[in-house]
């Protein structure tokens, strides 16, 4: 693995710097409690409302929560998240709002800054919770929609704010833009490899992200070869290239627009018929099942994470690759964004099929993996890092019992959360990308 | 006016007619809220998760079995031995024959209903002990999930007492636990005897056209 | 209020509780006399009615209706039964009764509150889990409804009819009995969930004679060790055990009257069901002393599930040392705020 460990702890030191990075919003202080409740009566329709009625205060929720199982603090309990929401909701919109206004006093912005703890940085929206309530509340969905009425109350974590603000003002995150996405393909094309940029049409869009750029360089090498290897229509475009969607992850929705339509908008031009997102989790919503109604209409062209795409490929017969033989174990981990909110678990495990690695399931896989701890923006929260840990240490008990030697993946805030939770934890099991797996083991 | 005059006729009018507006107007308000279109593609059908859910939400999945199975083993003990107490207890088959609807069916034999209604206290005693020990559901639950609970409990507890049915006392006060239960239904989280399927069918319909199996 | 005063009301009411209990045999009604000793007289009748009576016949007639015992027309031991429930049991149970309540609380007017041995440390170590706590209050509602309903139809009669007149009683007492006869059941249950869960560590193991000996440290300050539970726990599990088992089945075999019972049985499963329910609420009128007023830092056990290091070490110093041993995890700072919490919300939402 070619992967730089001083930018990987230059990394870690940056995150730490974030929050002094991150500028005062817009929102005025007494403005903030009104802009939330702006947001939350726009997004409560009737799927949302019915969960808010229907919930009885069983508390499974908590059982299938990783930081609940793991620090054992009620405070963690998902449905308790969405209080302030229940309260907002039972005021003014439910059906009963003329009665509960008796009983139910009013939110307050005190309120609403001691949600900002609980559904930011404890919570990773993975959805676990979700599959264990016998009443089907989808949990999750409504912490985003409290992410969103806080972001625009101006209550984001200041470190995620710097990230958000950076790509919605700048359109580059950490620093990476236009520039930085053609020096890399410069050094690729140095390596000897053909890197299509900002071709004027082509059939399939590859989006590459600042993980991949700084860090993770050799899963864009391994993508790049892929699709050469495949002979497809493909290009990468210095315009539209983040698959990190800050806005997404803040749930700052003007930024999560933004940065959608930059991508929307230039595949259009394109008249690409395929975007691939790379390895990265919440990059796959973003235009796969949000990119849509971002953009007001149905997209004219497909989207696919990318061990979506390989998977596919492998399964019609286009994509052939080199065994590794049987004495390979691996594990492999679902980011949840792209499996249990994307629906995509098939096709990886196609890959590895050819790969003919020994695949052993952990105990909790696919759709009821644990998440790793890194996800919605966790991984650039400072304040989070004790909530990272602890469900790094539940994941890492899942690998292990699969005797597994390594733990593939294709997303890249995963990979940096276990790299991060390995190094604390000196922990010898390796973790592996998928695209670079698939990268190294091209059959001519 | 008797309290018996009371409890038969205007309170058991009024409780009635409050249950059923009630449930009606929550759950058409609910369901009536909107929705935005969602012009993403769908990957499977929406509509076949929302039923597939509301059937498979009733067998939990093994990974959180070890977790859950108290909970879950009181839940169905309580429920299903009240959906039985309910529709196919004589007493109640009676109640519905002569005050409701002019038919009856038949009914389960008495050590059925003695069964039935055992599993159904013990289920609910450990649902009720369950809330008050473990930590997140005390953390989480309000007064009216007492309230909601220790309803259903008297109103159980006060039909038990009267099983003889040979005292009129004990009848009336049943009736009007009952009654107080059926005001108390629609401002209460015991609703979730209506919203559950479409709570579960929204969450099966949002990951169905995900194509993912909740 | 203060100790002494409190002290004080406690002695009165239970001297109050006391007189009743002694009360309660006396206002029976007035009692048929033994048959009287047959006095010759010239009825002509005397010759059917002594057949009637079946006083000389030993065997039982015949009859159209076909079941058990459906040939005995009267029933002798049935005035005998009748008899000794009435006189002896009755008088008797409410009188034993009463004596163990009075003797607790001498105990308790002698010796006291047994106070945590060093005071409390501020840390707290996992003692029950929520499965445990949830089967004993269980087992333990169960209980205190079917000795009330139980009580009430064995006492009833003569302690609640003359203050509230016949026909309410009449209603109390049915109400009682349907329910002593649907919750009975459900205590062997309970008792079953209770065995799974802590029979093993109810064993008789090392130790437990010297504490049995010692007197379980309750006379005097001496320090006794114990393991999990110490020997007094464990007599009351396995009298629990016993006399559950023994109330149970008795009570079953009295509520479900359709497996060829004969009045002989169920006359004798009454007065077993009966001795064995009234030890068994003496009993547990000792536990439910000594597991509240009398120990302090013992109810919490049960309620929160956490007990205080120091009252660990000072009553169950082997479990204590056991469960320390995998370092501190199992000691955690007082969160007696975190099991008392408040629930989260901060609204006043009651539905």
């Amino acid at each position: 693995m070619a992967i730089d460990m001083n930018v990987f702890r230059g990394f870690a030191e940056q995150i730490k710097m974030l929050p002094q990075m991150a500028q005062p919003t817009d929102c005025p202080d007494n403005e903030r409690l009104k802009r939330a409740k702006a947001v939350f009566a726009a997004k409560l329709d009737s799927s949302k409302a019915t969960y808010l009625e229907s919930c009885v205060h069983c508390g499974l929720c908590a059982e299938a929560c990783q930081f609940y199982i793991q620090t054992e603090d009620p405070k963690f309990t998902p449905i308790h998240k969405l209080d302030l929401l229940k309260r907002f909701y039972r005021r003014e919109k439910a059906p009963l709002r003329f009665f509960h206004r008796l009983t139910e006093p009013e939110i307050t912005e005190a309120d609403l800054e001691a949600t900002q703890e609980l559904v930011y940085e404890s919570c990773t929206e993975c959805g676990r919770c979700g599959l264990v309530c016998p009443m089907g509340i989808d949990i999750a969905a409504m912490v985003h929609i409290t992410r969103e009425g806080l972001a625009q109350a101006g209550l984001i974590p200041a470190g995620l704010r710097a990230v958000e603000q950076e790509q919605g003002s700048r359109g580059t995150v950490f620093g990476v833009g236009p520039d930085q996405i053609r020096q890399a393909v410069d050094d690729l094309r140095a390596k000897g490899h053909e890197v299509p940029i900002n071709k004027e049409k082509a059939d399939i869009l590859v989006l590459s992200s600042t993980i991949d750029v700084l860090l993770f360089k050799d899963a864009l090498e391994a993508t790049v070869k892929v699709m050469n290897h495949l002979g497809v229509d493909w290009t990468i475009h210095s315009c539209a290239f983040e698959g990190a969607n800050f806005g997404l992850l803040s749930g700052y929705e003007e930024v999560q627009k933004s940065a959608s339509e930059r991508i929307t908008s230039q595949a259009i031009a394109l008249g690409a018929k395929l975007v691939i997102v790379p390895e990265c989790g919440h990059a796959y919503p973003a235009m796969r099942w949000y990119g849509a109604n971002e953009h007001g209409a149905p997209l004219p062209f497909e989207v696919m994470a990318l061990s979506e795409f390989l998977g596919r490929e492998v399964i019609s017969g286009r994509l052939h690759l080199k065994p590794l033989g049987p004495d390979r174990h691996v594990t492999y981990h679902d980011p949840c964004k792209v499996g249990r909110h994307g629906g995509v678990f098939d096709e990886p495990r196609a890959v590895l099929k050819a790969l003919g690695v020994d695949l052993r399931e952990m105990p909790s896989n696919k759709v009821t993996n644990f998440c790793c701890g890194g996800g919605a923006g966790l991984f650039v929260m400072e304040g989070a890092a004790p909530m990272r840990d602890a469900a790094f240490d539940l994941k890492r008990q899942q690998v292990e019992a699969t005797g597994a030697e390594s733990v593939v993946t294709a997303c890249g805030s995963c990979r940096v959360n276990l790299m991060a939770g390995a190094q604390r934890t000196q922990w010898g099991t390796q973790i592996e990308s998928l695209v670079e797996l698939v990268g190294a083991n091209l059959k001519q | 006016m008797s309290f018996t005059e009371f409890v038969d006729g205007p309170f058991w009018y009024f409780s009635a007619a409050v249950f059923v507006i009630g449930v009606v107007w929550r759950l058409v308000g609910m369901l009536t809220m909107g929705s935005k279109p969602d012009y993403s593609l769908p990957r499977a059908s929406g509509t076949a998760g929302a039923i597939g859910i509301n059937i498979k939400r009733f067998f939990p999945r093994t990974d959180f079995w070890s977790r859950i199975k108290l909970q879950v083993i009181a839940g169905y003990l309580f429920h299903v031995g009240l959906f039985a107490l309910l529709f196919f207890a004589a007493p109640h088959i009676d109640f519905y024959r002569e005050r409701l609807l002019g038919f009856g069916w038949p009914a389960m034999p008495e050590w059925a209903f003695i069964l039935v209604s055992e599993l159904a206290f013990l289920g609910l005693l450990l649902l009720i002990l369950h809330r008050m020990m473990n930590p997140v559901t005390r953390a989480i639950s309000n007064r009216g999930d007492y309230i909601g609970s220790a309803l259903i409990f008297l109103v159980m507890l006060t039909g038990c007492l009267a099983l003889a049915r040979a005292y009129e006392p004990l009848r009336v006060l049943h009736f009007f636990l009952a009654e107080l239960l059926l005001l108390y239904f629609p401002f209460s989280a015991l609703m979730h005897t209506f919203t559950f399927p479409f709570s579960r069918g929204f969450m099966g319909a949002h990951y169905g056209r995900r194509g993912v199996r909740v | 209020m203060s100790f002494i005063t409190f002290r004080a009301a406690v002695w009165q009411f239970a001297t109050l509780l006391f007189v009743i209990c002694l009360l309660a045999p006396l206002p029976a009604p007035a009692q048929e006399s033994a048959p009287a000793s047959p006095i010759l007289v010239p009825n002509p009748g005397s010759d059917l009615w002594r057949a009637v009576r079946q006083r000389d016949a030993i065997g039982a007639g015949t009859s159209q209706a076909r079941g058990v015992e459906t040939g005995v027309l009267i029933e002798q031991s049935g005035e005998e039964f009748r008899n000794y429930r009435r006189n002896d049991f009755i008088g008797n149970a409410g009188l034993f009764i009463a004596a163990v309540a009075g003797l607790i609380l001498i105990f308790y007017m002698v010796r006291g509150r047994i106070p945590i041995p060093d005071g409390r440390s501020g840390k707290r170590i996992r003692r029950f889990p929520d499965i445990d706590r949830t089967l004993h209050w269980l087992t333990a509602i169960l209980f205190i409804f079917l000795a009330l309903t139980g009580l009430t139809l064995l006492f009833g009669r003569f302690v609640a009819l003359p203050v509230l007149g016949a026909e309410a009683f009449s209603v109390i007492a049915s109400a009682s009995k349907e329910g002593h006869n649907l919750f009975g059941p459900l205590f062997l249950v309970a008792i079953v969930a209770l065995f799974v869960r802590w029979a093993a560590r109810n064993l008789p193991s090392r130790g437990d004679l010297k504490w049995l000996i010692k007197g379980g440290g309750i006379i005097g300050n001496a320090h006794v060790s114990a393991g999990f539970f110490n020997t007094g726990e464990k007599i009351w599990f396995w009298s629990v055990m016993l006399l559950g088992l023994t109330v149970s089945i008795s009570g079953l075999v009295l509520v479900f009257p359709v497996f060829g019972q004969g009045r002989e049985i169920m006359q004798l499963a009454l007065i077993v069901h009966g001795i064995a329910a009234v030890l068994f609420i003496a009993g547990s009128l000792g536990h439910i002393y000594i597991g509240t007023l009398g120990t302090e830092g013992s109810l919490e056990s049960m309620t929160t599930g956490y007990v205080d290091e120091n009252w660990a070490r000072g009553h169950h110093d082997r479990w204590y040392a056991e469960a320390t041993q995998g370092g501190a995890e199992s000691a955690v700072p007082d969160q007696s705020t975190v099991a008392r919490q408040a629930p989260l919300h901060t609204s006043a939402d009651k539905a």
